[in-house]
């Protein structure tokens, strides 16, 4: 799977690379002709070549930034000839696009999204698929997230369900409370823990991507392992950032 | 977005909420969780010994109307089936019961799952109960 998605991304990119200037003919990059200077008709590329960036997760932000200011303000339609042209329609889409890969490029957990996404990683589907494939083999599946994560994020409910409880009736029990505050500390840290891991394997992703480059042959198996690390991490992330939130919303007004 | 009546009589009205002593040889615990939204479902089921027929069922979700409503139509639907028999519960019937929209597949996917891993610990118990029972007190 992912290495079909790959091939189209890479032919799209040098497809693109390769075209011309609709107005002088010369070559173009993604957004203006790198002869005359014109603003492009949008051309269907990723969010990192739109960039000129490679499908790489460990990106230098602030660069980034610059760049977006640069072609925002390159783009900005008024600058684009007439009011009604073709070349200010372009400016516009172009515009838009900008923002979108921008937005998505910048957020470190979007990014990540975004690169599997490319890579035809399927996030909502996976649960449904595993499911699928346990009724066909009567073996229980297997569950994306570690049992003892579950537990954790069951028990936990259970105990903020019950602070609910005790603050409609109005009767605080503070050893609870103080008990729920320790959990979330804790839980605030493996927050922080699992980015430090994401970024451990973005290292890795890059990796792949850098060999690829120097014209090695990276094996699909190798690509799905190290995208399959990624989904994983980003599940686990799912799972504590809920519970922070609830244990925020519940503690509320308490303490 | 808005619910069906279906969905919110079982949200309103959840059916065997609750749990049942997971140490129990005859209980069998799923606890699954939908990686999508973070929701976690724990639904647990107490099988007679000699007829293979799921005489109570009990659940927990923590998680939106439509897990909540899956998960209850789930205990009803598989207290007095056999074991093999609730195994063939899929969640496009709790899906189509429920009129869940296409956002809500997942939900009752993990209804699904919950009882598929209900299940399976309460079958694994029975394997390793076996040889134990011997020299059990
Ligand atoms: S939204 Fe998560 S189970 Fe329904």
């Amino acid at each position: 799977m992912s290495k079909s998605t790959v091939s189209t991304i890479a032919a799209a990119r040098t497809h693109d690379a390769a075209e011309s200037c609709w107005s002088c003919g010369a070559m173009r990059v993604a957004q203006f002709c790198g002869a005359c200077g014109k603003v492009q008709p949008p051309a269907p590329v990723d969010y990192f070549s739109f960039f000129g960036l490679p499908p790489k997760l460990n990106l230098d932000v602030a660069t980034l930034e610059k760049e977006f200011y640069e072609l925002s303000r390159k783009l900005h339609p008024d600058l684009n000839a007439r009011a009604g042209s073709k070349e200010q329609e372009w400016s516009l889409e172009q515009s838009s696009r900008l923002n979108d890969a921008y937005r998505t490029l910048k957020d470190p957990i979007k990014r990540t999204q975004y690169l599997l996404h490319l890579e035809g990683v399927q996030l909502e589907e996976q649960s449904k698929s595993a499911t699928e494939k346990a009724r066909a083999t009567g073996e229980v599946k297997k569950q994306i997230v570690p049992p003892d994560l579950l537990e954790e994020v069951f028990e936990l409910n259970m105990q903020l369900e019950e602070l609910r409880m005790e603050k409609k009736t109005g009767e605080d029990d503070p050893a609870l409370i103080a008990e729920i505050e320790k959990h979330k500390a804790a839980l605030e840290q493996k927050y922080e823990a699992l980015f430090q891991e994401l970024q451990s394997y973005w290292k890795s992703w890059d990796g792949l991507i850098e060999r690829e480059q120097a014209g090695q042959a990276v094996p699909a198996g190798e690509r799905k392992q190290a995208l399959d690390k990624m989904v994983d991490v980003l599940n686990r992330r799912n799972y504590i950032r809920n519970l922070v939130r609830d244990v925020n919303e519940a503690l509320e007004g308490s303490s | 977005m808005s619910y069906s009546d279906k969905v919110i009589d079982h949200y309103n009205h959840p059916r065997n909420v609750g749990s049942m002593d997971k140490s129990s040889p005859d209980v069998g615990t799923g606890l699954v969780g939908a990686p999508e939204c973070g929701d976690v479902m724990k639904l647990q089921i107490k099988v007679n010994r000699d007829t293979n027929v799921i005489e109570e069922a009990k659940f927990k979700t923590f998680g939106c109307g439509s897990a909540i409503a899956s998960s209850s139509l789930a205990t009803e639907w598989v207290k007095g089936k056999t074991v093999d028999e609730a195994l063939t519960i899929k969640n496009m019937d709790i899906v189509k019961e429920l009129s869940l929209p296409p956002v809500k597949i997942h939900c009752s996917v993990l209804a699904e799952d919950a009882i598929r891993a209900a299940i399976g610990d309460w079958k694994k118990k029975q394997e390793s109960a076996k040889p134990v029972a011997a020299e059990a007190k």
